[in-house]
């Protein structure tokens, strides 16, 4: 694994200075300071407003990221052909594409901490604090955003820039609605949809564990051990696609 | 050249002319159906799996679209005259408890705000209000303030005064409730006939009280219930001598002379019973009775 702390560095040094990650995180911040006035037109739910739109703006802007910069970190260099000097180097695709992801997680989990530093502001200029279920809220984001970059390097491996973002935020919208696809399944009469539809549910992420903001804005409490729980698949899923990602890339003919 | 001013009026011309007829063209647009207007165009069944896990966004957005069609309703008005704010109003907040069923600020909205009284007599939204605060107890169990909503529309304006004393009586037990919510379930329970359940409510909450004041409010409680209990038994008494002789009694010893009674009960509090104009009272203190009711409290029609 030679070479992987400093292409990490790169990337990260790469995606501070791109204009693609301001501009979501600047937008991602209006959005979340705007909650403010927006709670304002509500009767006594201000809390839940801002926080309902801030952990949303925080999703919807992390996804954007993990999309668009994870799928321009592999097939964007491959198609501009900057990733040659780089494996020209003693560095195993391997290491590249785990560096890759790397710089990528540590960039989404600083703008996760930065976003939450905002919606934390904002909700004190309102007189309130974030529920006891915000943070573990928080925390499943930032999980969920670390498998949709691993999906996203995962699409990346074996297909062009614009594909692979249109399978990632497609895999992200689909990971949603899983749960349903299950019901369908269990009340579908025919065994072949039954099956399809169970394999599909097992292969695809169910995102919807990683999504507790209901709870956070509901101030609902969180049942004990789920977060933990709810972690580690998110954690297991993003390893698994991410090796798969490796197993392709390695055969994958660059010229 | 000279041509270039003329083509710039002609450009403006036009310009305002388009303006023009889109002005006219608006004006004659046939107006939509007013139901298009109530809650977003996607039913909730199919907008919560298809909002790929944003439903309680959806849910603020119905909501605060409620606060604001509340805010433009008018109140001094007749049932027909605010008919589309009032079935707009109601469709919102029920849609947004629908996105998120664990929206407790769209439930104690419903048990505030849906409700209207018009200026013809009638109350409308009650039993829709009704309808959403019993999903809200089921979904936030743990709100006291939905219970008591729920409590306060069915003795208020249903009258169903058992189920009332139920919601309070449920509310009470929960963080953050007022101590009078026991109370005050009690004494529904108690309106609504229901000797035994008061009872049931008011021995419960001795036992389950930490402070000795606590304690010493429902003991009183419970011999109010008592005098409640024997006062109903003298107004059957009561009852019984109007039917025999054909006049009220004078005096509750009538009873005894009659034959009806043979003693007659003492007061829990240690006052004494008194028949008032053919009505049993006690000495010490005023009846289980929730003051004003006719029917229902309200005495509108509710719709």
């Amino acid at each position: 694994m030679g070479g992987l702390f400093p292409i990490v560095g790169n990337t990260l040094r790469e995606l501070a200075r791109s204009k693609l990650f301001y501009n979501l995180v600047l937008f991602s911040a209006l959005l979340i300071g705007a909650s403010i006035f927006v709670a304002q037109l509500t009767v006594g739910e201000w809390s839940r407003v801002i926080l309902d739109m801030g952990l949303s703006s925080i999703e919807g802007v992390g996804v954007l990221l993990a999309c668009l910069i994870g799928v321009g970190l592999v097939a964007g260099e491959i198609d501009r052909r900057t990733i040659y000097p780089t494996l020209a180097k003693p560095v195993t695709r391997a290491t590249f594409l785990t560096a890759r992801y790397a710089g990528l997680a540590l960039i989404l989990a600083a703008n996760v901490a930065l976003m939450l530093g905002v919606l934390a502001l904002t909700l004190r200029m309102a007189g309130s604090h974030y529920s006891p279920a915000s943070l573990p809220a928080a925390l499943l984001l930032l999980i969920e955003l670390w498998l949709i970059a691993a999906l996203a390097m995962f699409y990346a491996s074996f297909t062009t820039p614009t594909l692979a973002v249109a399978f990632c935020l497609s895999t992200f919208l689909v990971g949603h609605l899983v749960s349903d696809l299950r019901a369908y399944g269990e009340r579908s009469k025919s065994g072949l949809a039954k099956t399809v539809t169970m394999a599909l549910y097992r292969a695809l992420p169910n995102l919807e564990l990683l999504n507790l903001k209901a709870q956070a804005a509901n101030d609902l409490p969180v049942p004990e051990g789920f977060v933990s729980r709810a972690a580690l698949y998110g954690l297991l899923y993003a390893a698994v696609i991410l090796l798969l990602a490796i197993a392709i890339f390695r055969r994958r003919d660059l010229k | 050249m000279t041509l270039a001013p003329l083509r710039a009026g002609l450009l403006i011309a036009l310009f305002a002319l388009t303006l023009f007829v889109r002005e006219s063209a608006d004006r004659l647009r046939p107006s939509p159906p007013a139901t298009t207007f109530d809650v977003p165009p996607i039913p909730t069944d199919v907008a919560r799996p298809l909002s790929f896990g944003f439903a309680s966004v959806g849910a603020d957005l119905a909501f605060l679209e409620a606060v604001q069609v509340h805010g433009g309703r008018k109140t001094n008005r007749s049932e027909r005259s605010e008919a589309a704010a009032d079935r707009a109003l109601a469709r919102l907040v029920r849609y947004a408890v629908e996105m998120d069923p664990k929206y407790r600020g769209a439930y104690r909205f419903a048990g505030m705000a849906l409700i209207r009284h018009t200026t013809d007599g009638k109350a409308v939204n009650v039993l829709v209000a009704e309808q959403i605060l019993q999903q809200g107890t089921r979904e936030r169990p743990d709100d006291w303030q939905i219970f008591f909503n729920l409590g306060f529309i069915q003795s208020y304006y249903l009258g169903h005064m058992a189920d009332a004393a139920e919601s309070l009586w449920r509310a009470s037990r929960l963080k953050g409730a007022p101590k009078y919510l026991g109370l005050l379930a009690t004494r529904l329970a108690a309106d609504a006939g229901d000797m035994r359940v008061a009872r049931a409510l008011a021995e419960e909450m001795v036992t389950r009280a930490s402070e000795e004041s606590t304690r010493a409010e429902w003991d009183a409680r419970l011999r109010d219930i008592e005098m409640e209990e024997r006062a109903r038994f003298l107004d059957q008494a009561v009852s019984r001598f109007r039917e025999l002789r054909g006049h009220d009694p004078d005096s509750l010893q009538d009873l005894v002379r009659a034959g009806i009674l043979r003693e007659i009960p003492t007061e829990p509090h240690g006052g004494r019973f008194l028949i008032e104009d053919g009505v049993v009272v006690s000495s010490e203190g005023g009846r289980l009775r929730v003051r004003g009711r006719k029917g229902t409290q309200a005495e509108l029609e509710v719709r």
